[in-house]
This record gives C-alpha cells, sequence and structure tokens, in this order.
C-alpha cells in the first residue's frame, strides 16, 4: 500500500508543477524556421546558418525555433503541419521551404491569415513568392540551376543524362531534373528522370544498387546527376560497381567533402552550388528585421545560386568547405 | 457483509489497466506543459498534437485488436501510401469521381488485409513474416504502378468540396476532421472489444489461440476478418491525407508502423497477446503524439529531438509496466 502512496504522491507533485509553472514570455519576438533533419548534410549546413543568424536574433531579444523534419516520407503534409504548428506557438514570423505547392500553399496562407509573415527559402522559387505575397524568397532557382547543369553535360559531351531523384514530388528537385532536360536538349542530348522512392533518399545502398542496375542495363547512358551530396556519393559507388567510372560523367546538386575531392581527382565533373549556409542565415536575419524594425530588401527573389563548381575554381570552394560552410 | 465491490477505492481505480497509460500521458504533458510553455498547453498548441493522434490513431487501433488477438500487421506501413496513391491517381489523375477513388482505396486494403488473413491462417508462417512479405509486395506494387500510370511517384489530387468537407479539411483551421472520425472509431471499437462476445473471442485467441478453437471459436474467420479490418483502416488513413494536403506521395507510410506499434504498447497492450483495452490504446496514442509534437514546443535544440522522444517513450512504458504489475501482483487484505 505505501508503494501505491509513494506513487500517487509522485504523481500530485508533478502535476502541481506543471499547473503552477508560470512562464515570463520571452519579450522579444519569434522566428519559426522550418527545415530538414539535421543528420542531412544540406540541412546541416543550413542549421549552421541559422545557427549562426540566432545570434543577430538573440542580440535583439529574441529567438529562433527550428521545427525540423523528422523523414522525407511525406514532405509536403509533414512542412504544412509544421507551419500549423508555428501557428499555434504564436511565431511572429515563419520561414518555409516550399517543397510541395499543392500541400503547403494553404498552411503558408492560413498563417498570412492569423497575421504572420511568411518568408521562403530553399525551395518555391520568386514567383511563387510573389503569387503568396510572401516576404521574399532566398535560394536557387531550381530550373536555372539544371540548364546550368545540362549545358555543362553538353560541354562534356554527354548524350545521355539520367536525372535520379531520390524525394519525388518535391517541386525544386522536379525542376532540378526539367532543367537538366532542357540543358541538354539544347544541345542535342536527351536526360530522363529516375525516380526512386524517398524511404531512399539518404539511404547509399538502396541508391547505389539501382543506378548500378540501370546502368547494366542501358549502356547508352553516359551521365549522371543527383539531387543530394549523399545521393552523389551512393551514385558515384553505383557506378564504380557497374565498372563505369570514367565512361559515365557525374554531377551533383549541392555538395560534401567527397564530391569535392572527387571533382578535384577528376572523376565527378561538377557540383552545382546553392550555398545552404547563406539560405539558412539569410531567412532569419531577414525575418528578424522585418519584424522588428520594418526594414525588407527591394531585391526579390534573393538568389544564392547556382554558381558551378568544377575543376576550375575547386581550390577556392575547398577552403570553404573545410570550415563547415560550404 | 463486507461491501468491498460496491465502496469506491482509489485502489481499484489505480489496477485498472488503463492506469498506467493515463498516468503516462499525464506525466509527459506535465513535462511538456514546463518545459514548453503555456503555447503547448494551450487549445491550439493541443491541436498540433491532435492531429497527429487521430492518423495513427485510427490506424493503431486495429493494430491494437490485432495484438490483443496475437497477430501482428506491419503491412499498414506501405497500405497507408497505396491508399493515398490509389485515390490519387484514379481521382486525381484520371479524373474519376472521388466517391470512385476511396471506394477503390478501401477495397484495396480489404484485398490486402484478406491475403494477409489468408495466408496466415492456412500458413504456419508467423503473421509478422507474412505481413513483412506484404510489406514489400505492396510497396514495390504501388511505386511501379505509380510510374508505369502516371510517370512519377508524386500525384496531386484536387478533391471536391464534400469530399473535402467529410475526410480532409481543418476545423477553425486547426483541427483536422479526421480527428473526429478516430474518435468515432475509438467508440465502436471499445463497444465491440468490452461490450460484445466478439470482444470475448479476440481477447480468448489471443491467450490461447487452440483452446480457443477448441471451445467453439471461429478463430480463423476472426483473424481474417481483424486482419482485413487493419487494412481497410490504413487504407482509410491514406485516403485522409491525401484529400488533406492534396497530393499523395509513394513512401508515405513507413514511420507509422513503429508508431503505431509503440502507441499500442505504451496503451497497455502485451505484445504477447491476451491483455489490453481501447481506452488504453487510445491513451497510448496520445502519449506518443504528445511526445512526437511537444518536442517543437520546447527551447530544447532540435538536434536533441530524438533523444528525447526515445527516453520519454521509456519512462511512459516503464510506468505502465509499474502499474500492470502492481494490478496482477494486488492481494487484498484479509479481515
Amino acid at each position: 500500500m505505501s508503494k501505491i502512496k509513494t506513487l500517487i504522491t509522485a504523481a500530485t507533485t508533478v502535476a502541481l508543477l506543471a499547473g503552477s509553472a508560470t512562464f515570463a514570455m520571452a519579450e522579444g519576438i519569434t522566428v519559426a524556421i522550418v527545415g530538414g533533419k539535421t543528420d542531412d548534410a544540406f540541412f546541416a549546413k543550413v542549421k549552421k546558418g541559422i545557427d549562426d543568424a540566432a545570434l543577430v536574433v538573440a542580440a535583439h531579444g529574441g529567438k529562433v525555433n527550428y521545427l525540423q523534419l523528422q523523414t522525407y516520407d511525406n514532405i509536403g503534409g509533414d512542412a504544412a503541419n509544421l507551419v500549423r504548428t508555428a501557428i499555434t506557438q504564436k511565431a511572429n514570423v515563419i520561414a518555409v521551404p516550399n517543397w510541395v505547392p499543392d500541400s503547403e500553399d494553404e498552411a503558408i496562407k492560413a498563417a498570412q491569415a492569423a497575421g504572420i509573415p511568411v518568408i521562403l527559402f530553399n525551395a518555391g522559387g520568386g514567383d511563387k513568392a510573389k503569387e503568396l505575397g510572401a516576404l521574399n524568397y532566398i535560394g536557387n532557382e531550381e530550373y536555372t540551376a539544371g540548364v546550368a547543369g545540362g549545358e555543362r553535360f553538353t560541354t562534356a559531351k554527354a548524350k545521355n543524362v539520367l536525372c535520379v531523384n531520390t524525394v519525388p514530388g518535391a517541386q525544386n528537385l522536379e525542376d532540378r531534373c526539367k532543367g537538366i532536360s532542357d540543358g541538354i536538349t539544347k544541345g542535342g542530348g536527351k536526360s530522363t528522370q529516375l525516380p526512386l522512392p524517398a524511404s531512399s533518399f539518404g539511404n547509399p545502398t538502396a541508391v547505389a544498387e539501382a543506378i548500378k542496375a540501370t546502368l547494366l542495363k542501358d549502356a547508352t547512358i553516359d551521365g549522371l546527376v543527383a539531387i543530394s551530396a549523399a545521393d552523389a556519393d551512393a551514385v558515384a559507388v553505383g557506378v564504380e560497381q557497374a565498372s563505369m567510372t570514367g565512361k559515365v560523367q557525374l554531377g551533383s546538386f549541392d555538395m560534401n567533402d567527397t564530391c569535392l575531392e572527387r571533382i578535384k581527382a577528376g572523376t565527378q565533373l561538377f557540383a552545382i552550388d546553392q550555398q545552404p549556409w547563406l539560405q539558412g542565415f539569410l531567412a532569419v536575419t531577414m525575418a528578424d528585421a522585418y519584424v522588428n524594425y520594418g526594414l525588407k530588401l527591394a531585391t526579390a527573389p534573393i538568389l544564392t545560386g547556382p554558381g558551378v563548381v568544377d575543376s576550375s575554381n575547386i581550390d577556392a570552394t575547398l577552403a570553404g568547405a573545410k570550415a563547415g560552410y560550404r | 457483509m463486507t461491501n468491498q465491490a460496491a465502496r469506491f477505492s482509489l485502489g481499484n481505480l489505480l489496477r485498472r489497466p488503463e492506469t498506467g497509460s493515463f498516468l503516462g500521458l499525464v506525466f509527459v504533458v506535465a513535462f511538456f506543459t514546463f518545459f514548453g510553455g503555456t503555447n503547448f498547453a494551450s487549445a491550439t498548441g493541443a491541436a498540433s498534437w491532435l492531429n497527429v493522434a487521430a492518423s495513427i490513431g485510427i490506424v493503431a487501433l486495429p493494430i491494437g485488436l490485432l495484438m490483443i488477438a496475437g497477430e501482428l500487421d506491419i503491412s499498414i506501413g506501405s497500405l497507408i501510401p497505396a491508399g493515398s496513391m490509389t485515390v490519387a491517381i484514379i481521382s486525381g489523375h484520371f479524373h474519376f469521381p472521388i466517391a470512385v477513388g476511396i471506394v477503390a482505396a478501401l477495397c484495396v486494403g480489404a484485398l490486402v488485409g484478406l491475403i494477409n488473413g489468408v495466408l496466415v491462417v492456412r500458413t504456419a508462417v508467423p503473421s509478422f513474416i507474412v505481413t513483412l512479405g506484404t510489406l514489400f509486395a505492396v510497396a514495390g506494387l504501388v511505386l511501379g504502378l505509380s510510374v508505369v500510370l502516371t510517370g512519377t511517384t508524386s500525384v496531386a489530387l484536387k478533391a471536391g468540396p464534400e469530399a473535402k468537407f467529410f475526410l480532409g479539411h481543418f476545423i477553425g483551421g486547426i483541427y483536422q476532421v479526421l480527428i473526429f472520425w478516430w474518435i468515432g472509431i475509438s467508440i465502436l471499437f471499445a463497444f465491440v472489444l468490452h461490450f460484445t462476445r466478439f470482444g470475448n473471442w479476440i481477447f480468448a485467441m489471443g491467450g490461447d489461440k487452440v483452446s480457443a478453437r477448441n471451445a467453439g471459436i471461429p478463430t480463423d474467420r476472426m483473424t481474417i476478418l481483424l486482419f482485413m479490418i487493419s487494412g481497410v483502416c490504413a487504407t482509410f488513413v491514406g485516403v485522409a491525407q491525401a484529400i488533406l494536403y492534396n497530393s499523395a506521395q509513394v513512401s508515405a507510410g513507413q514511420s507509422y508502423i513503429f508508431n503505431a506499434i509503440i502507441s499500442v504498447v505504451v496503451g497497455g497492450v502485451l505484445l504477447t497477446g491476451g491483455y489490453g483495452s481501447v481506452f488504453g490504446i487510445v491513451l497510448g496514442t496520445l502519449t506518443f503524439a504528445v511526445v512526437n509534437q511537444g518536442i517543437y514546443f520546447t527551447s530544447f535544440d532540435a538536434n536533441w529531438a530524438s533523444l528525447i522522444i526515445g527516453v520519454m517513450l521509456l519512462l511512459a512504458v516503464l510506468m505502465n509496466n509499474t502499474f500492470r504489475t502492481l494490478a496482477l501482483s494486488y492481494a487484498s487484505k484479509k479481515k
């Protein structure tokens, strides 16, 4: 009986503590920013930008709340849910990537209807930001980036390029593959998309095996482009396993250390950089500046890419990468 | 004459199977209210975890019943996106009426459930392995058919106002209408499990299937029926998600497998079967949803989110177990 009494006492104490918990609400603003899981190399750099910008926000008396997706399985729905969570948290401003406009536009409009300004970053594009009445768009113009990549493939004389998409349905990634296709068609080549289910994003074995199988089946493929740096590593492994290194050119969107080393060694043709640190940093500082002081840039959209990293500018890039900023 | 049975006793209340889950829920709510402030504890803050609880809850209820009956169904991880993709392809891509798409999606769930049930009953293979096989088979089928029929693995769906009203809109802009479906389905399941003979049969099957069959319970038919219900509920959640978010993804269901099983186990259902309650499953689902979403309201760095989720769930289950042990080892004082 005494055991039960102890448990009841403990439970009541906890309940009382919770009931009496009163908090002085933060005097400053709350910036809510939605993004991917930080164990994803790309969003780790975005988060670094956010953390650096959080210093500025804290200096103004506010705080930053990073709402991260737990998987990419249902990217549009989960992002829409996180926007609604930010609304219930009474955030003063929301920064969100618009990956799946069909799913996220309603949530973004609900935030604006609740009086919360929204800024788009990483995905969405300048036109979408104007259409929704968002503060701005900070990121890549994915289609233009894709076209730049396609033209790079043409220069390297690749004729049949496969665009490996591991998060199909995300508008920004679909635009990349479309850009590659249009860029290379201008030069007389062709490109098709290989959609893999989102559960294979970040699963190197799944991607490598799928690539190996595709290469062995179709010998005319002489170019591959991956939509993320981690996938590029897996694609490189797949190419090696199919014994096609050197015959198949590799390109990637976004980059990490191994991509840069491959470019230096000549086994990767290019990486298209959208400067994720800048995306995170600018999104938060601009959101903070707008809500606190009404400051707004006249330039819209703010393009952080595309920058093409290849053998011509690899050394300068490597220095920044070592510091974790690129 | 002693009136122990009639007298209200705190001890008796504490020994009910749901008490552990209830106190677990109180604990996590207290924890996140403490660290999350008034935003978490407000009515609008509750929407975050109620919305998550509704979709996991509808799937967790038949899984809980299956676990009480001694079986396991993990094919729901592929049936949820199968439901989404079916309604999206039929009504979004091919522009058939939405009712056709919804019925087709539910039929897919019933069919796969039937296959699961028949395979479990006819072969000696454990249900975990059978449903693991159908998990992969359905996933491959959905991916393959999606690429063949539409050329991509994500399909948009613009549902009409009636479908949106019943299945996929936000009440007051924040509460998903699915929450009411979840409450209704929970009441239905509670009635069946605790107030009809079918419920008795389910408990009996979980206790010992051979004895149950010898006692005259139609275990084969019950098993197949339970698997079919699980399939239909999973595809129903998929349909609701597709209508709510206006798009369907091929892979949007893998996390539900573990989340539903965690909710069921936290709710007091034994993994070995024969013990549990619907109210407990509901409480377990709420506990999981609170832990899953509460982290966003605290000022903890998002990097620690997974660690906190794991620790909280372990604590909730431990509390559950303590209460169950207390209940099972209680001996009333002799007068």
